[in-house]
């Protein structure tokens, strides 16, 4: 080590001690190299990419443009007529959350490492999880349908095993983030890691879970609206008889009553949510 | 306070044990909340033969569908999946592109109110309306072709990702812009150079999660024609070829798996900052 | 490992926990952290039934380690840790946790769940002598209860019985804990930094309740502390421990400054005492 002292300072003036620019144009160069073959290989129609037609927007644009005014003058005559179904989309996502609740107890602690120090159940709970979690929801309703025939039934399956998948998910992180001291005292007092959790991890975890369950109940309500698509029951199947007779008027009313539950499903949640802490 | 002999607790004299608070808030709600879903059970008349009947039926099928998948299908469905998966693709640069474009102006500090409230509530209003709806839309302008699925994902993904972007933004410590500012720069400087570099990775990272979002939903979106797996899916479901089904939803399930290993890999190195670690190494 | 591994736990069944106090002996210890730290090194101890011992040294000389080695949290990877006739360092699953019964611990962090009520919180006290179903459905036994109620009264806290853990103080917290441990009613207590966390008269109060412990119980009392003039005044022998080893072993009283500088391995400083005066 070297003291500079400021009489050193006149010898390295005019010729300044740059040090060498880190070369990172090859990095970027690769990144958007591999943006670039990505995009253009999704634009290949013959090997399965999408035909990118702007000509047929220019061509067509009235058409979509005729949809949504109609849509935005709503057919108010429907109303009576989506009470019905209305109401059996919030059964089936209030039933949906209530089920995956009760199983997503157990399934959060196997998922989580101060709960389940077992490595190799919990990576097993974790990785059918995982695969729980691939299946799009409307993939799960479409096979449930053809297995046990339309009704609420397969719309209530799915929305079951969408719940688990994040609410236990997202459960078993926050077990996994929050500094779980607690378990020590348990461990010290020789209890099983069964006792531990129900004692000291479950009442702790307790708002995380009730508030990931509301927060699945929210997506419910938005999922079950679409599920009837698909004969799963609920709203979803008088949007399909609508757009059906192409009556985009009495479509407008169902998403504008959609959103307004939504909106207070939500907010009776944060209401309830604020009171859990 | 005196020592008590905890070795006999049945003779010494008994504790001043304080009555048990009732907790009739928590009882109240643990009540309504039971008699509602209670009642929504029951009002949904589910058949209980067909309850009892599901876990066999899962069992059958489950069976049917993977005990022998026909994977002589396995070429056709790989090509649709990349037809789903470029779907999701071009859905999400150009939803990506259209929500930082509406994004940016919509978060607080950089557009003003009359711009920022009409961006905001249209976002909103995007939000509330079901990918399959829009898709519904769309293809009565492009029909149903794959490009309806990724213009619907474009645009249906505006609805959160321009929230996230403007959200985005506005986490951005206020200290970097105000740098920019005190030196006499321009609201396009002070977006380029303060704002810009803090809020990329998150962008980035949020972007390629968009990808991952839109990959399931584009495996949705076939459901209603405009192809790629989901398409093939529901043929193969109506037409109950249970070994094909059975061989499209493990394909479904591996690839989702697989790039969302990929991506969220990718996302954990944008957002701890992948320069700053080589340059390290270097030294 | 050891190579005599009888089971001594069934010797345990007879004689009722709380009959009296035991020894703890430690032959050779040596712990050894997957990292590649070494915690403690070839330590051997040999503390009488009763003793009041404190565990002095810095953070980080393995007085920590030490002393969950005791009660098996931490397994040594050579050398055997016996407490009265338990041989910790041979014991697993149910065993270990039978023994671990028998020996209270409290921690610097309390370890407390916070969301769960003290009576819940002292409870876990009675795991080992409960089963595991009884936990789960939360059934406890007047026994069981009677046990808690008057751990908690001998620290006074029975007042705060149906409390939050969570709303109380670091002192209340730290008695609780103090219930905690000894609703197992154990022949040994350990504690680990138990008054780091609290101000210094609350400090005072925890380790007098300590000492109250010692000597009207005849618990063994083994207590890691970083601060010189509480080993002094509270306890009997002093154990000083730096960088793993032993480096000091005596009367606590006639501890000298210069024994404290030994162990802390550098000048005595201010913050080494609570009484900053």
């Amino acid at each position: 080590m070297t003291v500079h002292t400021p009489a050193s300072a006149p010898e390295t003036q005019g010729q300044l001690m740059i040090p060498p620019r880190p070369r990172t144009w090859p990095k970027a160069l690769g990144v958007t190299a591999v943006l670039a073959a990505l995009t253009i290989l999704t634009t290949i129609p013959a090997i399965g990419g999408v035909e990118i037609d702007l000509a047929s927007i220019a061509r067509n644009w009235t058409n979509g443009v005729d949809r949504i005014v109609q849509m935005l003058t709503p057919d108010w005559s429907i109303l009576p007529r989506t009470w019905q179904p209305m109401l059996e989309t919030l059964q089936m996502a209030i039933v949906g959350a209530a089920i995956s609740a009760g199983l997503a107890v157990p399934l959060s602690m196997w998922a989580a490492r101060p709960t389940n120090p077992n490595g190799v159940t919990r990576r097993a709970v974790r990785f059918v999880l995982n695969v729980v979690r691939a299946v799009p929801d409307l993939v799960y309703a479409t096979v449930l349908v053809a297995m046990v025939g339309v009704g609420t039934l397969p719309g209530v399956v799915t929305l079951v095993l969408f719940d688990i998948g994040i609410v236990v998910k997202l459960v078993s992180e926050a077990i996994d983030s929050a500094d779980a001291h607690y378990m020590e005292a348990g461990r010290a007092a020789g209890g099983t890691q069964t006792q531990i959790n129900r004692v000291t991890a479950l009442p702790q975890t307790w708002p995380v879970f009730a508030s990931q369950v509301l927060y699945s109940l929210e997506l419910n309500v938005r999922i079950s609206a679409i599920l009837g698509l698909v004969g799963a029951g609920g709203i979803g199947r008088l949007i399909d008889e609508m757009r059906g007779f192409y009556r985009y008027d009495a479509l407008g009313t169902i998403i504008l009553e959609i959103l307004v539950v939504v909106l207070l499903i939500e907010w009776a949640s944060n209401v309830l949510r604020k009171r859990l802490r | 306070m005196t020592a008590t002999d905890t070795a006999a607790p049945a003779r010494t004299p008994a504790l001043p044990i304080p009555p048990r608070p009732r907790q009739v808030a928590a009882r109240a709600a643990a009540t309504i909340v039971t008699i509602v879903v209670l009642v929504s059970f029951w009002g949904l008349d589910l058949e209980w033969s067909k309850i009892a009947q599901l876990p066999q039926d899962l069992v059958h099928y489950g069976r049917l569908m993977f005990s022998d998948p026909d994977w002589s299908m396995l070429p056709e469905a790989a090509l649709q999946t990349w037809r789903s998966v470029s779907m999701a693709w071009i859905g999400a640069i150009a939803g990506v592109v259209l929500s930082t474009l509406l994004g940016i102006p919509a978060a607080h500090g950089v557009g003003p109110a009359w711009v920022r409230f009409p961006l905001r509530w249209s976002f909103a209003v995007i939000r509330a309306v079901p990918d399959v709806l829009i898709a519904i839309i769309i293809l009565t302008v492009t029909g149903l072709t794959p490009f309806t699925g990724a213009l619907a994902l474009a645009i249906g993904g505006i609805g959160t990702h321009a929230k996230w972007t403007y959200e985005t933004i506005e986490a951005v410590p206020p200290g970097t812009a105000e740098a920019v500012r005190a030196s006499g720069g321009s609201l396009w400087e002070v977006v380029r150079w303060g704002l810009w570099p803090v809020a990329a990775p998150e962008l980035m990272s949020l972007a390629l999660y968009r990808f991952e979002i839109n990959v399931r939903t584009s495996a949705i979106l076939g459901l209603i024609g405009v192809g790629g797996i989901g398409a093939m899916l529901t043929q193969y479901t109506q037409h109950r070829e249970w070994d094909v089904v059975g061989v499209l939803i493990i394909v479904v399930v591996v690839v989702t798996m697989l790039i969302d290993a990929v991506s969220g890999k990718v996302r954990r190195r944008i957002m701890e900052g992948a320069t700053v670690r080589d340059v390290e190494r270097k030294h | 490992m050891s190579e005599q591994s009888h089971a001594v736990g069934s010797e345990a069944e007879g004689a009722t926990s709380a009959s009296g106090s035991w020894p703890i002996s430690l032959t050779d210890v040596t712990v050894r952290y997957p990292n590649g730290v070494v915690a403690l090194k070839d330590v051997s101890l040999e503390i009488e039934p009763g003793q009041m011992v404190a565990v002095v040294g810095l953070s980080g000389s393995g007085k920590s380690t030490l002393i969950r080695t005791v009660n098996g949290l931490v397994q040594p990877t050579a050398g055997t840790v016996r407490v009265g006739e338990h041989e910790m360092t041979a014991l697993r699953g149910k065993a270990l946790r039978h023994a671990r019964g028998d020996i209270g611990m409290i921690f610097q962090s309390f370890n407390l769940a916070d969301r769960t009520s003290v009576f819940r919180n002292t409870m876990v006290g009675r795991f080992s002598h409960t089963s595991t179903w009884r936990t789960v459905l939360g059934i406890s036994s007047h026994h069981d209860r009677d046990i808690v109620m008057r751990a908690l009264d001998s620290v006074g806290m029975l007042e705060k019985v149906w409390e939050r853990a969570g709303a109380l103080s670091g002192g209340q917290k730290q008695r609780v804990a103090i219930a905690r441990a000894l609703s197992q009613e154990p022949s040994v207590m350990l504690a680990d930094e138990p008054v780091a966390s609290l101000d210094p008269p609350t400090a005072h109060a925890v380790m007098h309740d300590l000492e109250r412990i010692n000597h009207e119980r005849g618990l063994t009392v083994m207590v890691n502390l970083h601060l010189m003039d509480l080993a002094r005044q509270y306890t009997t022998r002093m154990i000083g421990l730096r960088a793993g080893e032993v480096v000091f072993d005596g009367p606590a009283a006639s501890a000298t400054d210069a024994d404290f500088e030994e162990i802390y391995g550098r000048p005595v400083q201010p913050r080494d005492r609570l009484d900053v005066s």
